[in-house]
């Protein structure tokens, strides 16, 4: 009987979690030294016209409060261990965005001496949203990506919740 | 009043301690003076009220000395025996603005050990650019208000500065 | 005795901080809310971008200059292919210039509606943030329509423009500039009429002409404080001779009068826009640039949307350039806000800082 509370249990709330997350994402911004374009694209999809708040997703400030990590610019001598701190901070599962081409790659950047690389050197990615800077309508399709993989992602956690459980039990 | 007009007041102005001067530019005035004479002639323009201090910058002649032969402020800059034969020179610009003119007092500093006075007594807004020119140039402001770094990391290596010819970046 | 024996506290506030959009580091002293003192501290975007200009040609620095600042993004690349035309004695055809003047006062207008956006957010007025980043939309609309991108336009080459104005494109620019304009009459109402907001801004941060002068503003935050300082009206540059605009000037120098005059610097945007498109002179888009530019220095100063943009650009005679230097509007400002913190409440200061429109991109290069 005990077993089989508790597996329904752990997924039961493996999914609730999931749904939880894919629903209402909060996401912080960190700009690591970008020239400002993708930063004001980001901001200009949370109002009216492209409104991500329909997806759920919410800018806001404390990246204790934060399931999503978005990453604008190259990463700069000074930002470098500012974003590992950001990232550090955040709470387990936590999920990084590069937005714009200097943050993918560096971009326009490559060789400055202040510059030393691009996101993923510094932190794991999940996304990457190209563009110089990426329209709203590509911020906004690469995070519904990023749920989309999310819900995919959850429903696997639930299952292995599901396997764990059954071989913790018998 | 004419820009003609503004310059040959400018001009006037500086005269105490002008080394040579050069219109680039129709609208632009360069005066060539001694570092030591900065302070006194930024207090001249100032208390004439000539433009304002639009920007402090230098220029690295690494490999070009010989462009300096006739230049007094070169051969001042020898004769004191600062200077290594082929030790390049740095130049110090202020550019200040009135207008369409443009009056640039123009310094030669030795390489190594390249001081200059601030002007942060006279002119408070001139301490970031004097912050940005310690840090990209090597050159020290003697008696600025705050000399830490502006824009390079608290731990960027000492005795490198990005904005000579000699820095190479895409070291690390 | 007991002030002397009371601890100073320090608030510091950034890098990264809900309050700034961008990267920087201020530290507040405060005897309980009121501000003592104030320090900056810059560079978390520094690439090195000056440097990095030295070792890429004069075709690939225009991109590179572009990308200084997402934001006034045309105004680098405009004081940049003015001074390096200037140095080739190469003149862009008249066509040319006005097409540039015309993208200069559209990202004014870009600029400015969003510096409102962000600084009615920091005064805790959200609505009014999402009403001016909607009623923005219309400008990126227009922008993107004229030059293919929202941002980074990119529509300067060396020795003229690539972008051009057919009868069809200007009535989409004319409507947008109706509406606008008819928005901007809003604005400059609640900024001038609604209580709250008065409250955040009326007396806050106030420096006097003398004091602005002193510590060397420029742009908007300057004209507010009644220094008659603007390089469109100064020094015409691109078109401004052929459409000149008027000087916006405001004599009380506080918060309040940064929001007036820059709301009415786009009603006179909104009409040199109209005047460029009804008289926009005929001809040639570009005139031919040489690849090495002749040895020589220049110093070109254009009016960005924050203030007077310096580029000095030396060459040495190849395909390089041997020095840029780039003094952005913002690095002048910074000063209002450690200069005029002292005594004012802690909760002021976002306001403040807003109120001189910082970028620290321009600013750490």
């Amino acid at each position: 009987m005990a077993t089989i509370l508790g597996k329904k249990w752990d997924e039961a709330l493996e999914q609730v979690k999931t749904w939880a997350r894919v629903n209402s994402p909060w996401a912080i911004h960190f700009n690591s030294g970008s020239c400002n374009g993708c930063d004001i694209e980001i901001l200009a999809t949370v109002t009216p016209r492209y409104d991500l708040e329909r997806f759920g997703v919410k800018l806001q400030g404390s990246p204790r409060h934060a399931d999503i990590l978005i990453c604008t610019g190259p990463v700069t001598l000074q930002a470098r261990d500012r974003l590992k701190r950001v990232y550090e901070q955040m709470p387990e599962p936590k999920f990084v965005v590069a937005v714009g081409s200097c943050a993918i790659s560096g971009g326009v950047f490559q060789g400055c001496y202040g510059v030393v690389g691009h996101i993923d050197q510094v932190i794991p990615v999940d996304a990457y949203i190209p563009g110089c800077p990426p329209r709203p309508e590509a911020i906004i399709d690469g995070l519904v990506k990023l749920l989309g993989s999310l819900q995919a992602k959850g429903e696997a956690t639930a299952g292995e919740a599901r396997h764990d459980s059954a071989t913790a039990h018998s | 009043m004419s820009t003609e007009a503004t310059l040959q007041t400018a001009q006037a102005l500086l005269a105490p301690w002008t080394k040579g001067a050069r219109a680039p530019e129709p609208d632009r005035l360069d005066v060539l003076i001694d570092a030591a004479d900065l302070t006194a002639a930024v207090q001249t323009l100032h208390d004439a009220r000539w433009g304002y201090l639009a920007a402090i910058t230098a220029l690295d002649y690494l490999g070009k000395t010989a462009s300096f032969a006739q230049d007094a402020r070169w051969q001042a800059l020898m004769a004191s025996g600062r200077v290594p034969a082929d030790g390049a020179p740095l130049e110090a610009l202020y550019f200040f603005a009135a207008g369409r003119a443009i009056v640039t007092l123009r310094m030669l500093l030795p390489r190594e050990g390249a001081a200059i006075a601030s002007i942060c007594g006279i002119l408070p807004s001139a301490s970031f650019f004097e912050r940005e020119l310690s840090e990209m140039f090597g050159i020290t402001v003697t008696e600025t208000p705050d000399p830490n770094h502006l824009f390079l990391p608290e731990n960027w290596p000492a005795g490198v500065h990005p904005l000579r010819k000699d820095f190479a970046p895409g070291r690390q | 005795m007991e002030n002397e024996t009371r601890e100073k506290f320090i608030i510091p506030i950034g890098p990264q901080h809900p309050a700034l959009k961008e990267p920087g580091h201020f530290e507040f002293s405060v005897d309980g809310e009121t501000v003592t003192g104030a320090t900056v501290r810059l560079g978390y975007v520094h690439r090195g971008i000056e440097k990095a200009a030295e070792e890429r040609n004069w075709v690939q620095d225009l991109y590179l200059l572009e990308r200084i600042c997402g934001i006034c993004s045309h105004a680098h690349a405009l004081a940049y292919s003015l001074g390096v035309e200037k140095l080739a004695g190469v003149t862009a055809p008249p066509r040319a210039q006005a097409i540039r003047q015309l993208v200069a006062e559209l990202e004014r207008v870009h600029s400015h509606l969003l510096w409102l956006g962000v600084s009615a957010h920091e005064a805790g007025f959200d609505t009014l943030f999402m009403f001016s980043w909607r009623d923005r939309e219309t400008i990126m609309d227009v922008l993107e329509g004229l030059t293919g991108n929202r941002v980074n336009y990119s529509v300067n080459v060396l020795g003229g423009v690539k972008a051009d104005i057919d009868d069809a494109r200007a009535d989409a620019i004319r409507r947008g500039i109706d509406f606008l304009e008819e928005r901007t009459q809003h604005y400059l109402k609640i900024a001038t009429s609604d209580e709250t907001f008065l409250r955040r801004t009326r007396g806050v941060g106030y420096t006097s002409r003398e004091q602005a002068e002193e510590l060397g503003l420029v742009g908007p935050t300057a004209r507010a404080a009644n220094v008659a300082r603007d390089v469109r009206v100064d020094v015409p540059y691109a078109a401004y001779t052929d459409f000149p605009v008027q000087m916006t000037l405001d004599t009380r120098g506080d918060l309040e009068a940064r929001f007036v005059v820059r709301i009415r610097e786009l009603f006179e945007s909104y009409r040199v826009v109209r005047q460029i498109l009804d008289r926009l002179p005929a001809g040639e888009l570009t005139a031919r640039m040489p690849r090495r530019i002749k040895e020589g220095e220049t110093v070109s100063r254009i009016e960005a949307p924050r203030g007077e943009l310096f580029y000095f650009i030396k060459s040495n005679g190849s395909d390089k350039p041997e020095r840029i230097k780039v003094r952005t509007p913002s690095i002048c400002n910074f000063a209002v806000v450690t200069g005029t913190a002292k005594g004012h409440q802690l909760a002021d200061m976002p306001m403040i800082l807003a109120g001189m429109d910082p970028c620290f991109s321009c600013n750490d290069r």
